[in-house]
């Protein structure tokens, strides 16, 4: 009776925020859903017009390949940044961790207009070293959007890690060391193994943000392959119905996409659960 | 040891320094009139990036909008997810649906949400408002407000909480001296990350309030037209930011 109770009053603390999560995110997705079989929203009979639209048009196959390439190499460039970083200033002070994760309350939108200040044809790295090797804004290959998501995503991760290179692990890397393990035996054995589920948990985050999000793509990315969102945005200002409901189609697929990533890196990581 | 160790620890700055120093082309930028290559520094100073951004970028009013829809999106992110956090603050409601329930939401890219919750706000006539705007970003801000307000709520503050029920203290007054001081560091991070995720929604409020001027959107155009009018509404971006982050690290001292 006393447990049939708590879990009432369990329930019932849950509720408004399950419920308010449960209804936008359910009228979210039946909106969707609904402007994807039904492109004028007048109720007719269900077709699957954009659906066969999306899926066989050549740009949205660029888009996709484009998103996931994208994708995977922000999201490896972050978490090897990271990696990296938190080898180095494992042991700092407050300063250096406070300069090192100064990108992460910035909001995208501001660091892409620091990324074009910089890395823009005739910008300021341009100016300072007289030239750059490669193109950084509007690149085909995505290697600017996937500079600029290193330098906003990379401090992120690396305050994950900080956050579990406490005093332990240091205890434990003067403990191998003593024992006479080398500094890459130390990583292995030691680092490695505390700071990885969080790396992989924090990494879930980023790709998924990468994958949906279409701020960086619109200001540094090419004008040929979109990205799917930027796909998504440039097909409702080309046909207000159609478009919309071909827009449906392609962020349905990238939320499938980021829900199937984290499902799989949540099983990695779960073996990895000590 | 020492002394081998301070070259380092100065190394150490200066490679975190390098995560810093980009960003300050922003401050030097936004005051920049005159700033064409090959010129390492700007040739003329001056406010053209801010009088342009009000005269023409509706700087004034996206800023209102901005400010008018984090706050209201934070008071219903802390209305609507405190009950929740004081339910996961608790070891016995910790289980791994609820979690996925409410940390999933992180995981749906915000234009797709948006996107989908735009049919629904055009029928009901909020689309384009700042309430319309201010329920869309619930649906990125409350998953952050309920897991980091759970982390403030431990068994500790419910022992408290009964401590002063004991000695006769009323609802009013256990929330008042007992509970919102024990919270004050999540309380106080939880509203600001709910402020911040608001202000900083670009793809939530282009679906669902593209008509209504907020400073992200009324700032990307300008990214690819005027570099210093971008650089002066990322000023008054992050300005409000670092505000409300000082008064919550402020606030977040008080915690008992």
């Amino acid at each position: 009776m006393l447990l049939t109770r708590d879990w009432l009053r369990q329930g019932a603390l849950l509720a408004p925020a399950t419920l308010a999560l449960v209804v936008l995110f359910g009228a979210a997705f039946t909106g969707a859903l609904r402007q994807s079989f039904d492109p004028t929203l007048l109720g007719g009979p269900p077709t699957l017009a954009a659906w066969r639209a999306t899926l066989t048009d050549e740009s949205f196959h660029d888009a996709a390949l484009f998103t996931l390439q994208v994708t995977a190499m922000a999201t490896v460039s972050s978490a090897l940044l990271a990696l990296t970083l938190a080898w180095y200033l494992r042991r700092t002070g407050t300063l250096a961790r406070m300069f090192a994760s100064s990108p992460v309350p910035v909001p995208h939108v501001l660091i892409t207009v620091v990324a074009v200040a910089w890395l823009a044809p005739g910008g300021l790295a341009d100016r300072l070293l007289g030239g750059l090797p490669v193109d950084l804004v509007r690149d085909a290959n995505g290697l600017g959007i996937t500079l600029v998501y290193a330098y906003k995503e990379g401090p992120f991760l690396l305050l994950l890690l900080l956050m579990v290179m406490g005093r332990q692990v240091a205890d434990r890397e003067e403990m191998a060391a003593v024992l006479g393990g080398s500094r890459w035996r130390q990583f292995r054995h030691v680092v490695w193994p505390s700071v990885r589920l969080p790396l992989v948990l924090g990494s879930i985050v980023v790709a998924a943000f990468v994958l949906g999000s279409f701020e960086v793509p619109l200001a540094v990315g090419p004008t040929y392959p979109d990205t799917l969102s930027t796909y998504a945005l440039d097909a409702t200002q080309i046909d207000l119905t159609a478009g919309r409901a071909r827009a449906a189609v392609a962020l349905i697929l990238a939320a499938a996409a980021s829900v199937a990533l984290a499902l799989v890196c949540l099983r990695i990581a779960r073996r990895w659960r000590v | 040891m020492s002394r081998a160790r301070a070259p380092r620890r100065g190394a150490e700055v200066v490679l975190a320094a390098l995560f810093a120093a980009p960003l300050l082309v922003l401050v030097v930028q936004a005051f920049a009139d005159q700033w064409r290559a090959p010129a390492i520094v700007p040739t003329d100073f001056g406010t053209r990036g801010f009088a342009s951004a009000f005269a023409q970028g509706n700087a004034a009013e996206a800023l209102l909008n901005s400010t008018s829809i984090a706050l209201l999106t934070t008071a219903l992110a802390l209305i609507i997810g405190w009950p929740a956090a004081r339910a996961l603050g608790s070891e016995r409601a910790r289980r791994p649906a609820v979690i996925v329930l409410v940390a999933l939401p992180l995981l749906i890219p915000p234009f797709a949400t948006g996107t989908g919750l735009a049919e629904w706000f055009i029928r009901l006539g909020i689309a384009d408002t700042i309430h319309g705007v201010a329920l869309a970003h619930l649906t990125a801000v409350l998953p952050y407000v309920v897991l980091i307000l759970a982390l403030g709520f431990t068994d500790a503050v419910s022992e408290l909480e009964d401590v002063a029920r004991t000695f006769g203290a009323g609802v009013a007054q256990r929330l008042a001296l007992v509970t919102v001081p024990s919270i004050a560091a999540s309380l106080a991070t939880a509203a600001l990350l709910a402020f911040l995720v608001s202000w900083a929604q670009y793809g939530t409020t282009l679906a669902v309030g593209g008509g209504l001027p907020t400073l992200p959107v009324t700032l990307l155009p300008y990214i690819r037209t005027d570099a210093q009018v971008a650089a002066a509404l990322s000023l008054l971006m992050i300005g409000p930011a670092v505000l409300v982050l000082g008064v919550a690290l402020r606030r977040g001292r008080g915690t008992l």
